[in-house]
């Protein structure tokens, strides 16, 4: 019988079509608009996902990594005096403006590395040598940067090319990929000296993070807790600056709103048209369904055909739309300029979704064929 | 599959079905419509009955109550032995799955499955395989004449053809009882004609109970006796093929 429900199914081409279209748009929706969310999320860390390293150490008021409050240079030492900080290294990081070759200027995010160990450093190099940025007046730029500030080149920037951040000359001896940043600017890298005495205009506290390492036998958390203590400072490990990040654009921003409206209108729509077609569809049936109750089916069966129709549909509208999301996806990052990031949270939620879906829509029908008299095939 | 029960009191041969002072009634009782009234009948071994009267007379629903999916408000149903007044919904499930074939006024094929897998439709509720059900779904289509349109849909077939199937549908489980609904009135005369002929000859066997309702009296020739019906009430039995043709002498 299972089969004669999914022969029913597919047999009208038409119906067929208007069920999976229904479940994929509401996939497309929901999945889209959570990848987006997570996408724009991701952007807001995107420092943490650049610089992978075990404690971040900030003023004790900053709550996300895109607003640092700048520490006195000190804060360094304080810090490795810490019992279990094995290594404690100073970061530079900070908007400014690059001079392009049109004399035009654009945002950049400048990340100043500890030069002796160059930790925090962008784990793919594409072209030329992390070390080379130990020479005078170098940078390494990420490939955005390549694209963003090439303007009035006439073709892409290289190694070797030279532009002005701050009046002072930028000499690109590396590029390296990155992880997009929330205000847009691409990441340029250079050594925190030359950041805080050339690069940047001179402040009286100019050291935004310590980026910290343990001792063996300590975690993460226990010396980031150890730091707090210690010292006063704000201590995160990378995922408490992570989610310390996302919960303060949660709280601070309608990012949220705007998009979980788009993922609940997915979810609402989702569940309309395809309650709304799936019961048209059981309706249209009902006179077939009545016919086969009065041959001898029970109403078991002709239930689990119908959850079997409606799982059927659910399941190949959900792939069908989260395939489509998928090359959405691709098509963005390879662009590079729209958010995006598909967690595996995001397929099981949605999965989720759409199973209640289904189970809403079978339900409309089991009502109905649970009601059915089997005399209704008698009634012309 | 559990074994199918012995029948609960079995009927003196030839008798096949009887039912006894039924009641039924629709609607809500401040506006009831009375369908049957104290209504008696029976049909036996072997023989077409027919069931005749004007619309609305209550024939379908005399119908509906003996194959079972119908209950009666009052009276003693009893067929092949069973007392479906007695039986629950899932007991009823069971007796029409088992004893009773289908033939319907507006054919009730599924148009989306192939003529053959609707000749199944029977074998398959009651568990057969499928290639099974193919097998003699297949044979009992070449019988009726549709060898060679196995794989069509039904909406390809004239309906002459497409009630042809549905008799083939009602048969291949082997039921001992046939209930037709109208089963000519969707159909021009020379269809009606053959799909008589087939339910005369094909449908007939010593151990099988065709119940017709119609009021086509084109097609009473085909019947052994007949039960008139007028106003939820039997009015008159004819009890021979002789009597029904000097009672309806223009057939």
């Amino acid at each position: 019988m299972n089969r004669l429900a999914l022969r029913m199914l597919f047999g009208d081409h038409a119906k067929y079509l208007m069920l999976i279209s229904g479940i994929t748009f509401a996939t497309i929706l929901m999945a889209q608009g959570a990848s987006l969310f997570c996408g724009l999320m991701s952007w807001t860390f995107a420092p943490l996902r650049n610089i992978n390293v075990p404690v971040w150490v900030a003023d004790p008021r900053v709550e996300q990594v895109n607003d640092n409050k700048p520490l006195r240079d000190t804060e360094v030492n304080r810090v490795l005096s810490v019992n279990g900080v094995a290594w404690a290294v100073p970061l530079y990081q900070g908007n400014s403006q690059a001079l392009l070759f049109n004399g035009t200027s654009k945002l950049i995010t400048l990340v100043g590395l500890d030069s002796s160990t160059l930790i925090g450093a962008p784990p793919v190099i594409v072209a030329g040598r992390l070390e080379d940025l130990r020479l005078p007046n170098t940078v390494i730029i990420d490939e955005y940067a390549v694209e963003r500030l090439s303007e009035g080149l006439g073709r892409p920037l290289g190694i070797g090319d030279v532009f002005e951040i701050n009046d002072h000359e930028a000499r690109i001896v590396g590029i390296c990929e990155s992880f997009r940043s929330f205000t847009g600017g691409p990441f340029i890298y250079t050594t925190y000296a030359r950041a805080v005495s050339e690069y940047v205009p001179p402040q009286r506290k100019m050291l935004s993070y310590v980026l910290a390492g343990p001792s063996p036998g300590v975690t993460p958390a226990e010396m980031a807790a150890r730091i707090r203590a210690e010292t006063g400072l704000g201590a995160f490990t990378g995922q408490e600056f992570m989610w310390s990040t996302v919960w303060w654009y949660v709280r601070n921003t309608g990012i949220p709103i705007n998009v979980g409206t788009i993922v609940m209108i997915g979810f609402i729509i989702g569940t309309a048209i395809s309650g709304q077609t799936f019961y048209a569809f059981v309706l249209e049936n009902l006179r077939n369904l009545g016919a086969l109750k009065a041959m001898g089916t029970d109403t078991a069966t002709l239930c689990r055909m119908l959850v079997l129709q409606s799982l059927t549909v659910g399941l190949i509208g959900y792939g069908v739309g989260l395939g489509v999301v998928a090359l959405l996806g691709r098509i963005a990052l390879h662009i590079g300029k729209v958010p995006f990031l598909m967690t595996w949270h995001i397929p099981a939620g949605v999965l989720c979704a759409v199973l209640f879906i289904c189970t809403l829509a079978s339900l409309l029908g089991i009502l109905k064929v649970a009601r059915l008299e089997p005399a209704i095939v008698f009634r012309s | 599959m559990p074994p199918y029960p012995p029948p609960d009191q079995p009927l003196p041969a030839p008798v096949a079905l009887r039912l006894a002072g039924i009641d039924k009634a629709f609607g809500p009782p401040e506006a009831r419509t009375v369908a049957l009234r104290q209504t008696d009948f029976d049909a036996r071994l072997g023989e077409i009955m027919m069931l005749v009267g004007p619309s609305g007379c209550g024939k379908t629903t005399l119908l509906s109550i003996l194959a079972g999916t119908l209950a009666a408000d009052a009276g003693d149903i009893n067929v092949l032995g069973y007392r479906l007044g007695a039986m629950s919904q899932s007991a009823l499930t069971r007796f029409r799955r088992r004893h009773i074939g289908f033939i319907f006024q507006q054919f009730n094929l599924i148009p989306t499955l192939s003529v053959w897998e609707n000749v199944a439709v029977p074998l398959l509720i009651q568990g057969a395989s499928r290639g099974d059900a193919q097998s003699q779904a297949c044979a009992l289509l070449a019988s009726v004449g549709l060898g060679g349109r196995e794989y069509e849909r039904p909406g390809r077939l004239s309906g002459g053809q497409q009630q042809r199937v549905a008799i083939a549908r009602a048969l291949v489980h082997r039921p001992p009882l046939l209930v037709c609904d109208e089963p000519t009135s969707a159909l021009d005369s020379h269809s009606g004609q053959q799909v008589m002929d087939l339910i005369g000859t094909f449908a007939r066997d010593p151990l099988r109970t065709v119940i017709v309702v119609t009021h086509d009296p084109r097609i009473y020739r085909y019947a052994d006796r007949m039960s008139e019906m007028e106003d939820g009430r039997i009015t008159r039995v004819l009890a021979t093929p002789a009597d029904i043709a000097a009672a309806h002498p223009l057939n």
